[in-house]
C-alpha cells in the first residue's frame, strides 16, 4: 500500500518537474520577435541584445508622432540595438500601400532610410490623390534612379514584399499602429514605446 | 495489449503531445501576448484575460504530460477533453459572430491555425480525448506501474 502510494507521488513529482522543464526549455528556444525582413530595412548589430521591430503603416498619424521618441532611442541605444521596420499598411489608409511600396523601392537602392524619414517628415504633404506625384518627387531629391524605382514599383514582388509583412502581423496579432516588439515583448503606440519600453529596454541590459 | 488499449495509448500520446506543445509555446511567451488572444474571443470578462493568460498554458502542459506519461490517464484524459470543448465553443462562437481573428492563438506564436482549422483540429482531439477516456490505463501507464506496487 506504502510502495502504490509512494509511487503514485513518484509519478505526480515527474509530471509537475516535466511541465516546469518543458516550459524553461520552450522559453530558452524561443527567439525574440524578429520576422526576416530585407537587410536594407534592418539597422544596428544582428546579435544585438535589443532586438526591435516595428510594425508601421507610412499614412498612420500615430506612428509619424512614435518617430522622435524611435530617433531618441536609437541616438541613446546605439549599438546595443538591432531595429528591424515591417510594413504593416492598414486598409483604411488609402496610400499606405503606395507609401510602402516607394520605401521598399528605395530600399532597394540603399535609401530605405531617408525614404522612409521623408515619408513621415511629409505625412501630411504626399497622403492625398496627388501622391504618386509626391512619392516620384521624393524619389528625385534623393538622388534615386527614378525609371528603376517606377519599374520596382510595379513588380508584384514588392507588393509580395509588403504582403508578407502583413502577414506576419496578422499571425503576430498586430491590430494597431505602430507596434513595436522589443525582444519579444509588445508596446503599442509612441506613449508606451516612450513610457515602458526604454524602462524595459533598460532592464533587458542589465540582464 | 488488446487493441482497444493501443488505442487508447495512442489517442493519449497524441493529445498529451499536442497540449505540452501547445501549453510550453504559450508559457513561453510573457502572459500579455495569450493575453490579448484570449481578449479578442470576447468570451470571458477582461479582468479574467491576464489570469487566465497565466494559469492556462500550465493546465495545458500538466495535464499533456500527466497523458504522455499515463498518469491519472481517466481525470487527463476528461480535463482535456473540457478544454478542449472549451476551445471549441470559443472557436465556433468566433465564427457565429463574425469576429475577424487572424489565427486560433492556440499554439503562440509558434504555429497559426485560422479559426475554421482549428474548429477541425479541436474535434479530432475530442475525438481522441473520448478514445483515451474509455480505454482508460494501459499496461504501459505509470497508472498501471502505480497499480503493481505492494
Amino acid at each position: 500500500m506504502r510502495d502504490r502510494f509512494s509511487r503514485r507521488l513518484a509519478s505526480y513529482a515527474l509530471v509537475s518537474v516535466l511541465a516546469v522543464a518543458s516550459a524553461l526549455a520552450a522559453g530558452r528556444a524561443r527567439k525574440p520577435f524578429s520576422p526576416a525582413a530585407p537587410d536594407f530595412r534592418q539597422r544596428g548589430p544582428a546579435d544585438a541584445k535589443l532586438q526591435v521591430v516595428e510594425f508601421s503603416d507610412f499614412q498612420c498619424p500615430a506612428c509619424r508622432v512614435a518617430e522622435p521618441p524611435l530617433r531618441q532611442i536609437f541616438s541613446v541605444y546605439g549599438d546595443k540595438l538591432h531595429f528591424i521596420f515591417k510594413h504593416y499598411p492598414l486598409r483604411m489608409h488609402e496610400w499606405a500601400k503606395d507609401g510602402a511600396a516607394a520605401a521598399e523601392c528605395a530600399g532597394k537602392q540603399g535609401k530605405f532610410w531617408p525614404y522612409h524619414d521623408r515619408l513621415y517628415d511629409k505625412q501630411d504633404e504626399w497622403t492625398n490623390p496627388k501622391a504618386d506625384e509626391f512619392l516620384t518627387g521624393y524619389a528625385k531629391e534623393l538622388g534615386l534612379d527614378v525609371p528603376a524605382w517606377q519599374a520596382c514599383r510595379q513588380d508584384p514582388a514588392t507588393a509580395a514584399a509588403y504582403q508578407k509583412d502583413i502577414k506576419d502581423g496578422d499571425d503576430a496579432w498586430v491590430s494597431a499602429t505602430p507596434t513595436f516588439f522589443i525582444n519579444g515583448r509588445r508596446f503599442v503606440g509612441a506613449k508606451q514605446l516612450q513610457e515602458l519600453g526604454t524602462i524595459f529596454m533598460d532592464r533587458e541590459l542589465k540582464k | 495489449m488488446k487493441p482497444r488499449a493501443i488505442m487508447g495509448l495512442a489517442a493519449r500520446l497524441l493529445v498529451g503531445a499536442v497540449l505540452v506543445y501547445a501549453g510550453a509555446s504559450k508559457a513561453a511567451a510573457p502572459a500579455e501576448e495569450f493575453a490579448l488572444v484570449i481578449g479578442a474571443y470576447d468570451v470571458v470578462p477582461t479582468s479574467v484575460a491576464l489570469p487566465m493568460a497565466g494559469l492556462l498554458p500550465w493546465l495545458e502542459l500538466l495535464v499533456g504530460w500527466a497523458l504522455i506519461l499515463g498518469v491519472e490517464v481517466r481525470a487527463a484524459s476528461a480535463l482535456a477533453g473540457a478544454m478542449t470543448a472549451a476551445f471549441l465553443a470559443a472557436i465556433a462562437s468566433v465564427l457565429v459572430r463574425g469576429i475577424p481573428i487572424p489565427n486560433c492563438g492556440c499554439f503562440g506564436d509558434a504555429m497559426h491555425f485560422t479559426p475554421g482549422h482549428a474548429f477541425v483540429f479541436d474535434s479530432v482531439l475530442a475525438a481522441l480525448c473520448w478514445t483515451a477516456f474509455t480505454a482508460g490505463p494501459d499496461p504501459l501507464s505509470l497508472d498501471s506501474w502505480a497499480q503493481r506496487g505492494k
